[in-house]
């Protein structure tokens, strides 16, 4: 393995603060709360492919295309709901929607 | 033999078990009769086991406790003592129960009180055939159960659910003694049955018997109202008078007694034990006589005469003499059952009037129940040649007999005794039948003056059955012969003859002091000094000795101060407020945890991220 290991977990580690950040400073954003989130799970996915070829086992590369399979179908789930949450509200702030308060 | 046995104890059981059951939709005269017809049914299979009696017996009716060594099965043991006390009680219960359907007869709920009537006979009769412990106590307790709901039969009135109340309590600290004892007996001698324990006393250490002896001693005070627990049977007046007669002159209150002679072979190897024994029934005679002189209630000063006679008993078991203790045990059930019965019918004839200074005159108004109640009157006096005569001379022989300064002091003090009782059972008669007074007699059923005349009869003559060595050979005593083992010493003719005298002569100084001081006119002039309020020793012996008094300072008192400590400060103060504050703070953090689920999708979001920062340095912090 050309690059060491420590270094695809400290990218990855990166790339999951940042998508952590965008979730939590975007916040009146509902679409870049869901670009953060697919930064996030972009990070744990290239955590997984280091992981799979540092040990010479498929398991994390077969998780990440399952992660892959699940973001696709959450995002097109995601973007419609966007679309209808907005119709309601003219708005994509996230706190603006808090019916679910118990 | 087992077959009029099992009929002795399941008649009266059945009785009670049937009255208790469908007696209230029996009409009352099928009660009172099947009442009754248990009891007689009873008496007459007791006097055909007497008849057919030849030596002692063990009967094996049924299995009960079982389990590794221990059995206490349902046997029943049949010897002359065992035997001599059925008889009595069946007899005399039976009278009872007649006599009680007279006097009971304007009153309600009979199937409750014939129910419990019969079941106290039961109960009775458990205790004096029991063959091993276990049972005996069943029984024991069984009297204690029917006189607790007896002397409270009258609940609405709460003074008298207190007088059971009360009796049932104070026996009951006796009766922990005796269970330990019980239970003891069975690690002493890995067996349970009476006759067994009697004949290895000798195995065990003085001490060890000494101990047990006092642990039974503490039952039969209790049980037997001796001092210091005789508090609740002046108390239990409170029941209704047959009940009352019951439990005096039946094996309620003599279970004691019968308890120590029974066991009396196993501790007659303790001289402590004996002396424990014969130094309670002196004191209580005493104590009791002392108590009836001033009492102003007619079933009170009954009441303290039975304290006085059992502590009698009780002195002739710890002098060794049984047989005289047994002797005068049957001759005071009669004479005693005489004298409440007569006091019932006294009672009852002045409309509930119990008072003796607003008695009198009744001679003339009431004449069988007058002669019927003096022959009681000179039996309890000790007038000779009466049965209470004999028995209790027979005791007093048997103290002087003893010797020593101990049971010297002890004669004295009987005697003492004796003179009082003589005192107070003829000022109590003067008060009642002397003079003038009531005017208006109600008429009672004759049934309650036709059961006052076989107990006279058998009070008067009761004596014949063991008179004095010098007179003739006791009969009892030859009964009994084979299963006491009398340890009394014997006096030879003309001392014992001595002690009779004298017991005559102070018995006759009684009858003597008594009519000085109530006789003719003098009597209106003691019934104006009684008017006013009593006091110094009047009103010491009134209320007892102020024993009650001082058992409120000693025990109850404390004790409701610590309960009240406990219930206010503890209870209430420390666990009720500290769940409280619990509860509250569980509360609030809840409201408090609550706002955070405010609905913002942000706010989750950071605490979903901090709830990870806190995970991922939880477990790096681990790693280190």
């Amino acid at each position: 393995m050309i690059v060491p290991f420590e270094h695809v977990l400290i990218l990855a580690g990166l790339l999951f603060a940042l998508g952590l950040v965008c979730v939590l400073v975007w916040r009146m954003n509902l679409i870049m709360l869901l670009i953060g989130i697919e930064v996030m799970l972009n990070a744990a996915m290239l955590a997984f492919v280091g992981g799979a070829a540092r040990w010479g086992m498929a398991d994390g590369q077969v998780f990440s295309l399952i992660i892959m399979a699940l973001t696709s179908a959450e995002v097109s789930l995601a973007l419609a709901m966007v679309v209808y949450l907005h119709r309601r509200k003219k708005t994509v702030d996230a706190d603006e929607f808090r019916e679910l308060q118990g | 033999m087992k077959l009029y046995l099992a009929l002795i104890l399941l008649l009266p059981l059945l009785g009670g078990t049937l009255n208790a059951l469908v007696g209230r939709k029996l009409p009352r005269r099928l009660c009172e009769a099947l009442a009754c017809a248990a009891v007689w049914g009873a008496f007459v299979c007791a006097a055909l086991a007497f008849a057919a009696y030849e030596a002692p017996e063990t009967v094996l009716l049924a299995t009960w406790l079982a389990d590794f060594d221990f059995t206490a099965p349902i046997a029943l043991y049949l010897d002359p003592l065992s035997l001599v006390m059925t008889v009595m009680i069946t007899f005399v219960c039976g009278l009872i129960h007649l006599y009680a359907v007279g006097y009971m007869a304007g009153e309600g709920s009979p199937a409750r009180f014939f129910a419990l009537l019969n079941l106290f006979v039961f109960a009775m009769l458990v205790l004096i055939l029991a063959e091993n412990l276990p049972l005996l106590y069943l029984g024991w307790e069984g009297v204690g159960f029917c006189s607790y709901a007896l002397i409270g039969f009258w609940y609405s009135d709460p003074k008298n659910a207190t007088a059971g109340r009360k009796a049932f309590i104070t026996t009951r600290i006796g009766d922990t003694a005796f269970g330990i004892g019980i239970v003891w007996c069975f690690q002493l001698f890995q067996t349970e049955s009476i006759s067994q324990i009697n004949q290895m006393g000798f195995l065990m250490p003085v001490g060890v018997v000494t101990a047990l002896g006092l642990l039974f001693l503490a039952g039969a005070m209790g049980k037997s109202a001796q001092v210091p627990l005789m508090v609740w049977l002046p108390d239990a007046m409170a029941g209704p008078t047959p009940v009352s007669a019951l439990i005096h002159a039946a094996t309620m209150v003599t279970a004691g007694v019968y308890l120590m002679a029974r066991m009396s072979p196993l501790f007659s190897a303790a001289p402590v034990v004996m002396a424990a024994v014969a130094i309670t029934g002196a004191v209580t005679a005493f104590y009791g006589a002392t108590c009836a002189l001033v009492q102003r209630d007619f079933k009170r000063v009954l009441a303290y005469s039975t304290i006085s006679q059992i502590g009698y008993m009780m002195l002739g078991v710890g002098a060794g003499a049984v047989t005289a203790a047994t002797f005068h045990l049957l001759v005071h059930a009669f004479f005693k059952a005489l004298l409440f019965l007569g006091a019932g019918c006294v009672i009852a004839a002045l409309h509930h009037e119990q008072d003796l200074f607003r008695m009198g005159g009744l001679r003339r108004k009431m004449p069988v129940t007058f002669w019927a109640f003096m022959a009681g009157a000179a039996c309890l006096a000790g007038l000779p040649p009466t049965g209470g005569f004999f028995s209790k001379d027979a005791i007093l022989a048997a103290v002087w007999a003893k010797g020593g300064a101990l049971y010297g002091g002890l004669f004295g003090l009987g005697l003492m005794a004796a003179l009082l009782t003589s005192f107070y059972t003829f000022r109590m008669v003067y008060l009642v039948f002397g003079g003038e007074g009531a005017t208006e007699v109600h008429r009672n059923p004759r049934i309650m003056d036709l059961m006052l005349l076989p107990l006279a009869i058998l009070g008067l003559i009761g004596g014949f059955i063991h008179l004095p060595a010098f007179l003739a050979d006791g009969w009892l005593g030859r009964f009994l012969a084979t299963t006491l083992t009398e340890g009394a010493a014997h006096l030879s003719h003309g001392e014992e003859m001595a002690v009779e005298a004298i017991a005559a002569l102070v018995a006759l100084t009684g009858l003597a002091i008594a009519h000085y001081r109530y006789g003719g006119i003098r009597r209106a002039a003691r019934i104006e000094a009684a008017a006013a309020e009593p006091r110094g020793i009047t009103a010491f012996l009134l209320n007892g000795w102020y024993a009650d008094h001082l058992y409120r300072a000693l025990f109850i008192r404390p004790y409701e101060a610590i309960a009240s400590f406990l219930w206010r400060r503890v209870d209430e103060g420390v666990i009720d407020v500290s769940l409280d504050r619990l509860a509250d703070g569980i509360g609030t953090a809840g409201q408090g945890l609550g706002r955070w689920s405010c609905g913002r999708v942000s706010v989750y979001l950071l605490s979903f991220a901090a709830g990870l920062a806190l995970v991922l340095g939880w477990l790096a912090w681990g790693r280190i």
